[in-house]
């Protein structure tokens, strides 16, 4: 009887968030059939939305899921992120975003295992859904303290470039653009010139300076600072939509990299090439976009990490600027997330449901959503 | 001759007899701190309120108890065979990192599981797969615990293997430490919670090395069985 109920109902061409709710209230409450984040409502919140796989392996396929969680969708055999408030309440503000103003700056923050890098990931998701280019950097801490390869940057004298990071992040970048950059109107504004033979002229699609940068890795770095502020012309002429999202910003900004120089010198990361792109595109002074960025505290070393507040995490150079910006707390599991949290564990058989199990584990966890993670693993 | 020998023997057997008794007076409650007339903690909340509630706790208020081990605790999740299979894993008291290591073994034992889960086509494969770590740790020991085993008797001046029955707490040790030593009998680059992983899964479905170990035992034992009356004579 009920399905027939709901049959009807859903045969009725309701609104595509009240179709969901439907759904969700006759199936289970922690999850909802809703996979598109752009009508993802405060009704949704703390509920599991399916990545579906197609544009998983096109948003995440070269990093943006954070490794532990990677492992996680495998076990779990499917992509869920539960719908929390923090990124609902800023797609909502992106929606309601007047593009022709200066960017806004999101600033994602919160202590370790929050579970700050899955809320800019459905962001991402959203800037995907709404046809934004995304600028997405899975994880800044990679280039400056895990970095595979540096060397003395050619062109720009007494910079250091990260050659082999920045064309993987150009492989990133185009995969995960692969929408927007079919768009013939995306040319670059200048002319390149590589080495004596090698340039890239004025007219030519975005796609040829990425192709370059990727093809010649010696180069990949400067191809992707010229990316940057292509990008950032393009979309002050209005050309594109654009969606800024760095995991890990506050790497920009922390004086301690394992970037070397020949000499075997510590370069700051303001000597890095490819941060001063970064750092323009977080400006305030275009349009046509929007920044949401983390603060981790994982992105510094670990002596360094007593605060998770944006202002100790930025210092004093990125605060002034990023400044002003919104920042956006993400907490632990409130009572419902962590309910519906336990009721995914248990319907995907991670945890064995067992009486007095709930309240056991957000004492051991304090509600924290990475530690619960672990603590459930091994039971 | 044979009689001389055989006389020898008899008054060899009183001597061990007696050097037995004796132990077991002496060993009466092995390497405990406590006199034996303390009895073990009651740990747990609720049995705790079951002996209020019967009127037992009257009766043991004032025999002298054990105090209860660090380790022993009220979580949902205690399991005394797994905090000794813990203990047993130990090496120079660092324990954080046996338990570590148990956690992550019980983790891989989920995850492989969790994959064959969902590698399944039908619904009666589906069930056969067990998915709970605990209970296929539980499995494993089970499946592991040997019957019989050899100690060396010595007769005439040549020492025998003579099949003995087993205690089940000795069956149970040989069982985990079994489970212990194949897992860690690996290459470099395997680590301890993969291997024991591996091992654990493996004995659950009555397989592997291990079980391997307790049937060589078990035949040996069989093979053996011409000297079982040395046990007594």
């Amino acid at each position: 009887m009920l399905k027939v109920v709901s049959k009807e109902v859903l045969g009725a061409r309701l609104p595509k968030n009240i179709r969901a709710l439907c759904v969700a209230t006759h199936s289970q409450k922690f999850r909802t059939s809703e996979d598109k984040p752009s009508y993802h409502s405060s009704s949704n919140s703390a509920q599991y939305y399916k990545i579906p796989q197609d544009i998983r392996n096109q948003l995440f396929a070269h990093g943006g899921i954070p490794k532990s969680y990677n492992i996680q969708t495998k076990s779990f055999a499917e992509t869920c992120l539960m719908v929390r408030e923090p990124s609902l309440d800023i797609i909502n503000c992106i929606k309601s975003i007047d593009y022709s103003k200066p960017v806004n700056r999101f600033v994602l923050y919160g202590k370790k295992g929050s579970g700050k890098s899955l809320a800019l990931a459905h962001v991402v998701h959203y800037g995907l859904e709404t046809g934004h280019l995304i600028l997405h950097v899975p994880w800044v801490g990679q280039w400056m303290r895990y970095c595979k390869e540096y060397s003395n940057s050619e062109l720009k004298p007494g910079n250091v470039d990260i050659n082999l990071d920045a064309a993987n992040w150009l492989v990133h970048f185009k995969t995960q653009n692969a929408h927007v950059l079919s768009n013939a109107d995306l040319v670059i504004g200048q002319d390149y010139v590589w080495s004596k033979r090698e340039k890239t002229q004025k007219g030519a699609h975005i796609l040829e300076l990425i192709e370059h940068g990727i093809s010649r890795v010696k180069y990949a770095s400067s191809c992707v600072l010229g990316l940057c502020m292509e990008i950032k012309e393009l979309s002050k002429k209005g050309k594109c939509k654009t969606m800024v999202a760095i995991d890990g910003y506050n790497g920009f900004f922390y004086p301690k990299t394992r970037v070397y120089t020949e000499k075997k010198e510590m370069v700051p990361p303001s000597k890095v090439t490819v941060t001063e792109g970064f750092l323009e595109v977080t400006k305030f002074d275009w349009n046509n976009a929007v920044c949401v960025l983390t603060v981790d505290e994982i992105a510094s070393a670990k002596e360094d990490q007593l605060s998770h507040m944006p202002k100790y995490l930025l210092g004093k150079e990125g605060f002034e600027h990023l400044d002003p910006f919104i920042p956006v707390a993400v907490n632990e599991y409130t009572d419902k997330e962590f309910t519906s949290c336990m009721e995914y564990y248990r319907e995907r058989k991670w945890v064995q449901p067992a009486p007095g199990q709930d309240e056991e584990l957000s004492f051991l966890s304090g509600s924290n959503p990475y530690k619960l993670m672990q603590i459930c693993a091994g039971l | 001759m044979a009689l001389v020998k055989t006389l020898a023997n008899l008054k060899s057997v009183q001597i061990l007899t007696n050097k037995l008794a004796a132990l077991s007076v002496v060993q009466q409650n092995g390497m405990s701190m406590y006199p034996p007339y303390y009895i073990n903690p009651i740990f747990k909340k609720d049995a705790q309120v079951e002996l209020f509630e019967n009127g037992e706790a009257q009766k043991l208020a004032h025999i002298p108890t054990k105090a209860a081990l660090i380790d022993q605790t009220c979580s949902i999740y205690y399991d005394d065979d797994i905090r000794l299979f813990r203990n047993y894993i130990m090496r120079s008291g660092r324990k954080s990192l046996a338990r570590e290591l148990l956690d992550k073994a019980f983790e891989k034992v989920k995850r492989s599981q969790l994959e064959k889960f969902h590698k399944a086509k039908t619904e009666e494969d589906k069930n056969k797969i067990v998915l709970d770590p605990r209970e296929v740790f539980h499995m494993a020991v089970d499946n592991c615990k040997p019957v019989l085993f050899l100690t060396p008797i010595k007769r005439g001046g040549v020492k025998y293997q003579v099949p003995v029955p087993i205690t089940e707490k000795k069956s149970q040790f040989l069982s985990m430490k079994w489970l212990i030593e194949a897992a860690t009998d690996k290459e470099r680059t395997v680590h301890f919670p993969e291997k024991l992983a591996y091992e654990l899964i493996d004995a659950s479905n009555n397989t592997g090395r291990v079980v391997k170990r307790k049937q060589d035992l078990h035949r040996q034992c069989e093979a053996n069985r011409a000297y079982a009356h040395y046990r007594w004579s």
